[in-house]
């Protein structure tokens, strides 16, 4: 086991930011933190590395106790702060190297480790730039780099992609990924459940400071009784119809607004066969017809009762 | 690990284009502007000859003395008047087209005095003039009733005796002009506090995710700190030593004859500029705009109350709210200086070194007992 957390609290003032949160990352994870905005991820991720004080519960990394003094801990342990935290006066290249020289002393080594991470985040035509000259994506990259040029065991990346470009975005998600290949346990945050979905192993879902859920993202969504929705284009659907479709077994809702009409049916067989069927009956006159499995965002839905992006 | 920080702060220091300005290129273009503002001050204080008009008729051509006395303070290099002989018409027109401040005339045997306005070149030639006439009766009655040796008495008219003996606690010449460039310094070694305050920026996680970064790193806190305040302290002497030169050698400021106290006064100010700054932005919790305005607010004010703006002000304080001249650094600073300058004792100098010295210390246990922390309530 990587980290251990146990029974987390964190209070500001009145405020409880987070509720005697719990939770392990095991080695060799891509653990997903998902959660909306104001949820307690980055909370939780200060907490973790002892910049913030709790009010109680219990920290292990490494199976050792994490504390501020806890300098052989913090070695092995790489950073991508929400924000962007670099020396606007440094080049991309002395960023790099600085950050990395608080881990490594050896200067051999040291310029090996940050060639390497330039190369990793792909900056290597950029490393005399000076940071403003940087896009944001491109800054992020270098963010990322600062972070993780020590080559650390367990790198905490706390929503590295915020306004970053698809293509950099695409990056930054493809080198976690590698990383991880290469041996690192990795924590993730994020309000972007796609992305979550795409690198994570195992995720936990966090709302108001509490885990909410815990799983693979297949046991994540088997959690939901919710199997499959089905939409349907159509010009014109009668009140009645509408009733006797919500009459259908497995159909747990159908509603229809905006000529679309969204059939959402329990888990189970032949669910868009039944609504086809059904359409056929009707005689309903429709354009497209497709179905969904569920996202995160309705394992969200279906326990919070609101969406992950509100 | 104190090389890798330290290098890599002064590289960032000295390509920090903004702080390099308000640190040492502003206090530079500040003392051109000081020196070319207040050059010419001194040379405006020498004393210009009065001009003055005598009617010259036969009444005044009787009058001998006045004649011999007027011609003596009309002659020599630091001449009191500039004498000019005229008609009574002429005189008066002299005075009417102000090329004059008075004129003269004898009626009745006895010097008479005309003015336009009143002003102290007038009063200069009156107060000659009444010097004049209670010589002249004082000799007249002397002689009228005790002639014992009426030579002698005439001999001695001109002999002023003091009875108040004038100790001077200088060599030096007063120099109201080198209050001016002595607070321009003070402020330059008060402007190290934008270093001190980027220090703290950079290393308190509450106040940036740069310093966050740092927190997170297997680097104790304060040393870290250290590293880097180190290389600010560097970076602000150095800045210090050019403005010190810069004024010595280009602008030609008298520093006086004690040069390593200048230099040591220079290093005091520099580290309570530093430490003031460090202060400010530990103790204040609010963003840097407002530290950065608390941090100028507080250098300006005390610069003004020190005479940088205005002379008067530094004596203004000293006569009427003492205490403050001995709580504002800047003046601590400034006095520092002038008592090199001015005063053969080091006592009034070691007294302000010493305070200078408390404020150091007090800056540095406050910030120390602020940032020492290592996990902060709010993020």
């Amino acid at each position: 086991m990587i980290v251990r957390v146990k029974n987390l609290v964190k209070r500001y003032g009145e405020l409880l930011a987070l509720d005697h949160l719990s939770f392990t990352v095991n080695d060799g994870e891509v653990f997903g933190l998902l959660g909306p905005n104001g949820s307690g991820k980055t909370t939780a991720i200060n907490c973790i590395l002892s910049l913030l004080e709790y009010d109680k519960g219990e920290v292990e990394i490494f199976g050792r106790p994490m504390r501020p003094d806890a300098y052989d801990i913090k070695r092995e342990i790489g950073i991508v702060m929400q924000n962007v935290a670099v020396y606007n006066e440094l080049t991309v290249y002395e960023n790099i190297d600085y950050f990395c020289g608080l881990y490594v002393e050896d200067k051999k080594l040291r310029k090996r480790l940050v060639e390497e991470a330039i190369n990793f985040v792909g900056l290597k035509d950029f490393k005399g730039y000076y940071p403003k000259k940087l896009s944001g994506g491109l800054l992020r990259r270098l963010n990322i780099a600062c972070g993780i040029a020590h080559k650390p065991k367990l790198i905490i990346l706390d929503e590295p992609t915020v306004a970053v470009d698809p293509q950099s975005r695409y990056k930054i998600l493809e080198g976690i990924l590698e990383l991880n290949r290469l041996g690192a346990t990795v924590i993730y945050t994020s309000h972007y459940m796609e992305e979550v979905e795409q690198i994570c192993s195992r995720i936990m879902i966090i709302d108001k400071g509490r885990a909410i859920a815990t799983g693979t993202k297949d046991e994540l969504k088997a959690m939901i009784t919710l199997g499959e929705k089905i939409t349907v284009e159509s010009q014109h659907i009668t009140p009645g119809q509408l009733n006797r479709l919500r009459a259908l077994p497995h159909v747990m809702e159908a509603e229809y607004k905006n000529k679309q009409l969204v059939i959402k049916s329990g888990k189970g067989a032949n669910n868009l066969e039944a609504v086809l069927d059904f359409i056929k009956k009707e005689k309903i006159q429709y354009g497209k017809i497709y179905s969904e499995l569920p996202t995160l965002n309705d394992v969200f839905l279906e326990i919070t009762g609101k969406q992950l992006r509100d | 690990m104190f090389t890798h920080i330290f290098c890599n702060r002064l590289k960032c220091l000295l390509r920090d284009k903004e702080n390099i300005f308000w640190t040492m290129v502003f206090p530079v273009l500040l003392a051109i502007f000081f020196y070319l503002a207040l050059s010419n001050i001194q040379q405006g204080e020498v004393f210009q000859s009065i001009k003055i008009a005598v009617v010259d008729n036969a009444e005044y051509q009787k009058a001998e003395h006045l004649k011999t006395a007027l011609n003596e303070a009309a002659t020599g290099k630091s001449k009191l008047f500039d004498l000019t002989h005229a008609a009574r018409e002429e005189a008066e027109q002299l005075l009417e087209q102000d090329k004059v401040a008075a004129y003269l005339f004898v009626e009745g045997g006895r010097p008479k005095l005309a003015v336009k306005k009143s002003g102290i070149r007038q009063s200069i030639v009156k107060s000659f003039l009444d010097s004049y006439q209670q010589t002249a009766a004082s000799v007249n009655s002397i002689l009228k009733n005790k002639p014992r040796d009426p030579q002698q008495l005439l001999n001695s008219i001109g002999d002023r005796r003091q009875y108040v003996v004038e100790v001077s606690g200088t060599a030096a010449e007063p120099d109201s002009v080198l209050i001016y460039f002595y607070s321009l310094i003070a402020m330059a070694c008060f402007y190290g506090g934008f270093l001190g305050m980027r220090e703290i920026t950079d290393i308190e996680a509450n106040i940036s995710p740069l310093a966050a970064r740092i927190n997170v790193s297997p680097v104790h806190k304060l040393k870290a700190f250290l590293s880097s305040m180190s290389a600010s302290v560097l970076i602000h002497l150095a800045e210090m030593f050019i403005l010190l030169l810069f004024l010595r050698y280009v602008l030609r400021v008298d520093f006086g004859s004690k040069s390593v106290y200048v230099v040591i006064t220079t290093i005091t100010g520099s580290l309570t500029g530093l430490s003031f700054g460090a202060f400010i932005s530990a103790l204040v919790k609010k963003s840097e705009g407002i530290k950065i305005a608390i941090l100028v607010g507080g250098t300006m004010t005390g610069s003004f109350l020190s005479g940088m703006m205005y002379l008067e002000m530094k004596y203004i304080v000293s006569q009427h709210v003492p205490l403050l001249a001995y709580i504002n650094p800047v003046n601590l600073l400034t006095d520092a200086f002038y008592s090199l300058y001015y005063y053969d004792t080091m006592s009034r100098y070691l007294l302000n070194i010493g305070i200078l010295g408390f404020f150091i210390v007090f800056f540095c246990a406050c910030t120390y007992f602020i940032i020492r922390r290592r996990k902060y309530a709010s993020l």
